[in-house]
């Protein structure tokens, strides 16, 4: 079943005499429990989604339920059931972490308010900042606090936008860790945006490419990986003679993207021209040390999205 | 309308009252030194005019003014609270309506006001044996409401404003409550003003209740015709910015400034 269904969303803003599209009849589903991730370069339209889906900003036309619900309509019914958590939103900074945890707690009429409160300031393992007041913490701890906010009301779909930016590496994969297993044990559905690929990757379950407001594809990870039918090879030979090394893969009509003096890297469609090329670089009397092919990633797939080339 | 929701926005309210001194600071220092000026200023005329009546206009004035001026301004400071955090976005994605947002704020600004007003009264007794009540305390509490309704009536009409434009307009949040001063004869009759004048004051209600203040300390008696017209005013006025504040809102989630948290 679908935890939230989106179709044909458009927005605009309309700036002088000129409509910029935010979104362009941009339509997919997330199912129920799922960890559905929103990917794209600046300006490609993710926040925009979220912002619409979390009711700060009214849509131009589209169809959107969450949890079998029209947003607009039952909004109280939905937004009980949901939250969300952006790394550049804030919470009241002259309040300590508690209090905020407790407005918020109080807003959406959790029950048993001190319990979840200290559970979530357990797992996040920031009970220390407790009696803290926001504006002092760091930049690491304030959006541990935005995640237990986000929390709080043990929400059906949870939205993060952009929510470990900031984050050291290791309170990063500590994060992820902890909302994969919140995901798992509660059936949380959660949207989350990120620029980065290994996050996306190791998180989520589907993934959505957005590219200046359409969505241009939607897969998991591993299928969107293989939409990428270069790949990528990078030769190192002994002994310094670029133009020969490079003038010889070219004649196999390949992309050479990098070369120099006794390296070449290029790109391949398909695994079948690659032992002609080294057949070649041998028969050149040119001795190869080693050979590294690298198989696309989701980033290679983000990259050349983000610069209009094909995949 | 749920009342958890308007309790949990007035929890907010309180903790960032008694985390902040400027909240405080506004609720008791700046009344009180609003006090002592005008109380030794009317000590320092009635001396020279032998005119009893001075410390009623003065002091009535100034306390009188600080119930409107509170309403006024707090509705504005703390919304504003939430845009300088940029806590806008959180707190408008969870199920809070903007009623409950305006109805939070009138409810916590008129237990500040009345602690306020209540701390005036008592200074203005001990230290210059003024009496507030001393017009009669059924005719005190509805020019006292009158006012109040003015105020939040200007404060829905600033929170408009900062939810359309953001803090940019933030200054009028602690300006617009002064903006209409001159205009509404609060130290001085009506009737001492130029004609011009007169016409555009009575517009405002709180003309009307400061001028139904002066006559019932003057007579013991309750201007009828003051009263209705401070509350018919204030009834137009708080339709009219009720409105405007609903559009503000809804423009906001258009053009997207809640979102873009500016």
């Amino acid at each position: 079943m679908d935890a939230i269904t989106i179709s044909n969303l458009s927005k605009t803003y309309q700036s002088r005499s000129k409509v910029n599209y935010a979104l362009k009849n941009v339509s997919f589903s997330v199912r129920e429990g799922e960890m559905f991730g929103l990917l794209g370069p600046n300006g490609a339209g993710k926040t925009t989604i979220i912002n619409i889906l979390s009711g700060l900003l009214t849509k131009d036309k589209g169809i959107i339920t969450i949890l079998s619900k029209d947003p607009e309509i039952e909004k109280e019914a939905v937004k009980n059931q949901m939250n969300v958590g952006a790394a550049y939103s804030f919470l009241t900074g002259i309040l300590t972490v508690e209090q905020n945890l407790r407005v918020y707690g109080k807003l959406y009429g959790v029950k048993d308010l001190d319990q979840r409160i200290s559970h979530l300031l357990k797992i996040f393992e920031i009970e220390d900042l407790r009696h803290k007041k926001v504006f002092i913490l760091s930049t690491g701890q304030i959006i541990r606090v935005i995640l237990c906010k986000g929390l709080i009301n043990n929400p059906k779909v949870l939205l993060l936008d952009e929510c470990t930016v900031g984050l050291d590496p290791d309170i990063a994969q500590k994060t992820r860790k902890i909302l994969k297993d919140y995901q798992k044990e509660q059936g949380t559905t959660i949207v989350f945006t990120s620029h980065n690929m290994t996050e996306v990757e190791q998180l989520c379950d589907r993934i959505a490419f957005l590219h200046k407001g359409e969505i241009l594809m939607i897969g998991t990870p591993k299928e969107l990986r293989k939409r990428i039918k270069t790949q990528s090879v990078k030769i190192d030979i002994i002994g310094e003679k670029r133009k020969s090394l490079r003038s010889i893969v070219e004649r196999f009509k390949v992309k050479v993207t990098e070369s120099k003096l006794n390296m070449v890297i290029f790109e391949i469609r398909g695994e079948v021209e690659l032992p002609k090329i080294i057949n070649a670089i041998i028969k050149e009397g040119l001795e190869i040390i080693d050979i590294n092919v690298r198989k696309p990633s989701l980033e290679d797939v983000f990259l050349k999205i983000a610069r209009g080339e094909q995949l | 309308m749920r009342w958890y929701r308007i309790n949990a926005l007035m929890l907010k309210y309180y903790y960032i009252t008694i985390n902040r001194l400027d909240r405080i600071f506004d609720m008791l220092y700046w009344p009180l030194i609003g006090l002592l000026i005008w109380g030794f200023t009317s000590y320092f005329i009635m001396d020279l005019t032998k005119e009893s009546q001075v410390l009623n206009i003065f002091l009535g004035g100034a306390i009188l003014w600080t119930f409107y001026q509170r309403a006024s301004q707090d509705m504005g400071n703390y919304i504003l609270e939430d845009f300088w955090s940029r806590n806008l976005y959180n707190l408008l994605s969870t199920p809070v309506e903007p009623q409950e947002i305006i109805l939070s704020a009138v409810l916590f600004g008129l237990i500040r006001s009345v602690i306020t007003f209540g701390l005036l009264a008592l200074l203005g007794a001990v230290l210059y044996s003024f009496n507030i009540f001393g017009a009669g305390i059924f005719v005190v509490l509805l020019f006292s409401l009158a006012l109040l309704l003015l105020g939040w009536v200007f404060g829905i009409f600033v929170t408009g404003l900062i939810f359309r434009y953001g803090v940019k307009i933030q200054v009028f949040a602690w300006s617009f409550a002064f903006l209409i001063q001159p205009f509404s004869a609060v130290f001085y009759p009506l009737s001492s003003t130029p004609l011009w004048l007169q016409k555009i004051s009575l517009v405002f209600p709180t003309t009307h209740a400061f001028e139904g203040m002066r006559y019932a300390f003057a007579t013991g008696k309750i201007a009828w015709n003051s009263l209705f017209f401070a509350f018919f005013l204030d009834a137009i006025l708080l339709i009219v910015m009720y409105y405007f504040f609903l559009h503000c809102f809804k423009q906001a989630r258009k053009v997207g400034i809640i979102a873009k948290m500016e």
